[in-house]
């Protein structure tokens, strides 16, 4: 197919995601509300740890801008996707998605970019007017280290879709898929930098989490934001971020086709 | 709502949860993976101070004890009968209730007995004990007394919570996920309110009383508070419940009906 083609079908696609979303934005505005507190809590306790002095070179206005960047990264690269192929897969609503000339996750990625869109949206605006009475949350106007967040962020939100979406296709042998991806959020909360920076955990989670795909996920794309990152830990990151990458994808790869050929539900 | 009927509904709902025995063992084991995350995130804490908002280690597990008995009663009860209101609203499915000749609110929020959870319950009220042996304190009978009355006061609070919180369906039709505003509210009441910047701490005393639920129940058996603090807790939980009843008339009255 052309390129032209694709990025029509992408185009609609969104398009439609977008409209669904506009019907649901109360309910939206919910979710970004409960995405936001886990931070927003973490942040008050290590507020009040730091008190005037710092915790291991973080003072109370490096607790504000990483958990503010937080806050924006993991809601740009957040997945749902694991509860809905579980349900689709449980209840046969994936029959009909099959039955189309198009691949579901094409689906997805389209209702991810329409759902990031407009709640990152909101965090930045929400953002830049904060910024405005606390000086503790601006970042300096650095585009050159922007256009690498961006970046690290695109990676970042394509390896969580993978996880998730692969996790999700578990539902095929398992009625417990979703189970596993909180077992799977309940371990990034430490080695993706959720519950602190990972240089505050110690020494050998922090070791552990470096042998993960979890600070790519998110403290990696964090950091560059902040600054935290720099030198050869942008290049690490970034090194770190492709191959995990690669090898999500190669995961989804397996599970995909030999789910699809197991697959047998009724209804839709 | 009268007792008789309470006790036939929970009856139907246990006979349906014995069927899925699987479900206990998957509930007890979320339950100790949801301990053991909790535990590690205050160790992580702990590793770069002494003390949180004056509370010491075990002092703080203590009131995560408490929460989790919360939330055994929150998962058990609440969340599966009063936690489907949005959608009832939405689908009109809230006719049938209206309908049936009960007390409304009092059959919305505890027709459902998901009695699984109530393991959280003990469990979580075995680590408040623990961690008070590790403690090395033993509460005085007063003390005791207190923290039932105040962990009794905590559970109407949460209730009332809920309530407000889903009455709201009823102005804002749309939205399903309300549940989740009770979710984030709930986030804060992990610590002990002392940890917090002081405008959140207000806030949590005062505006959403969650300092209500976890922090005062756990002061009484360490002895940070007077046992008289449990009859404050009591009145605390009183006027909760009363304002909760008001909003809900008041929000009862908007409901129009949409089943077919």
């Amino acid at each position: 197919m052309s390129r032209a083609a694709w990025l029509r079908r992408y185009a609609a696609l969104i398009r439609n995601a977008w409209l669904v979303d506009l019907q649901y934005r109360a309910s939206i505005v919910l979710w970004l509300l409960w995405g936001v507190t886990e931070p927003a809590v973490a942040l008050g306790i290590w507020w009040t740890i730091a008190g005037e002095g710092q915790v291991a070179g973080y003072a109370r206005a490096d607790f504000a801008r990483y958990f503010f960047a937080l806050m924006l990264v993991n809601q740009l690269t957040i997945a749902w996707d694991s509860w809905y192929l579980d349900g689709w897969i449980r209840e046969g609503e994936l029959n009909f998605r099959l039955a189309r000339p198009l691949h579901p996750a094409h689906e997805a990625v389209a209702e991810n970019i329409a759902y990031k869109a407009r709640t990152a949206g909101m965090i930045l605006v929400v953002w830049l007017v904060v910024s405005l009475v606390w000086p503790a949350v601006r970042l300096p106007l650095a585009p050159a280290r922007w256009a690498l967040t961006a970046a690290a962020v695109l990676l970042a939100g394509a390896m969580r879709f993978f996880i998730s979406f692969t996790t999700g296709l578990l539902a095929f042998w398992t009625t417990r898929a979703t189970a596993i991806m909180e077992l799977h959020a309940g371990v990034s909360l430490f080695l993706s930098g959720r519950l602190a920076p990972l240089a505050l955990l110690p020494p050998a989670v922090a070791g552990a989490a470096a042998l993960s795909w979890f600070p790519y996920m998110l403290a990696f794309p964090v950091e560059l934001l902040t600054g935290a990152a720099q030198g050869t830990a942008v290049v690490k990151g970034f090194a770190g971020q492709l191959v995990w990458l690669g090898v999500w994808i190669a995961a989804y790869h397996v599970t995909w086709t030999r789910g699809v050929r197991r697959y047998g539900a009724v209804g839709g | 709502m009268k007792i008789r009927i309470l006790a036939a509904l929970w009856r139907l709902n246990l006979a349906e949860e014995l069927q899925y025995r699987a479900n206990f063992v998957a509930s007890v084991l979320g339950t100790f993976f949801w301990i053991g995350t909790a535990l590690l995130t205050l160790a992580v804490f702990f590793s770069h101070t002494t003390r949180l908002g004056g509370w010491d280690y075990w002092e703080v597990v203590v009131l995560l004890g408490v929460f989790n008995a919360l939330t055994g009663v929150i998962e058990a009860v609440l969340r599966p009968g009063i936690g489907r209101l949005a959608g009832e609203v939405r689908s009109g499915g809230l006719d049938l209730v209206l309908a049936k000749p009960v007390d409304a609110q009092g059959f919305v929020s505890f027709r459902r007995l998901d009695i699984w959870r109530l393991a959280d319950v003990v469990l979580g009220l075995a680590l408040a004990g623990y961690a008070l042996h590790r403690l090395g304190r033993v509460p005085s009978l007063a003390q005791l007394a207190a923290f039932v009355l105040a962990l009794a006061s905590a559970a109407v609070v949460v209730y009332a919570l809920w309530v407000v919180l889903m009455s709201l369906a009823f102005w804002f039709v749309s939205v399903e996920n309300l549940s989740v505003l009770f979710d984030a509210v709930y986030e804060g009441a992990r610590y002990p309110v002392s940890a917090y910047p002081e405008a959140l701490r207000f806030l949590f005393v005062y505006l959403i009383p969650i300092a209500w639920t976890t922090t005062i129940p756990a002061s009484t058996l360490t002895g940070r508070l007077r046992p008289e603090i449990g009859l404050v807790a009591a009145l605390v939980a009183g006027a909760a419940l009363a304002l909760a009843r008001l909003v809900w008339r008041t929000a009862l009255k908007r409901y129009t009906g949409a089943s077919g």
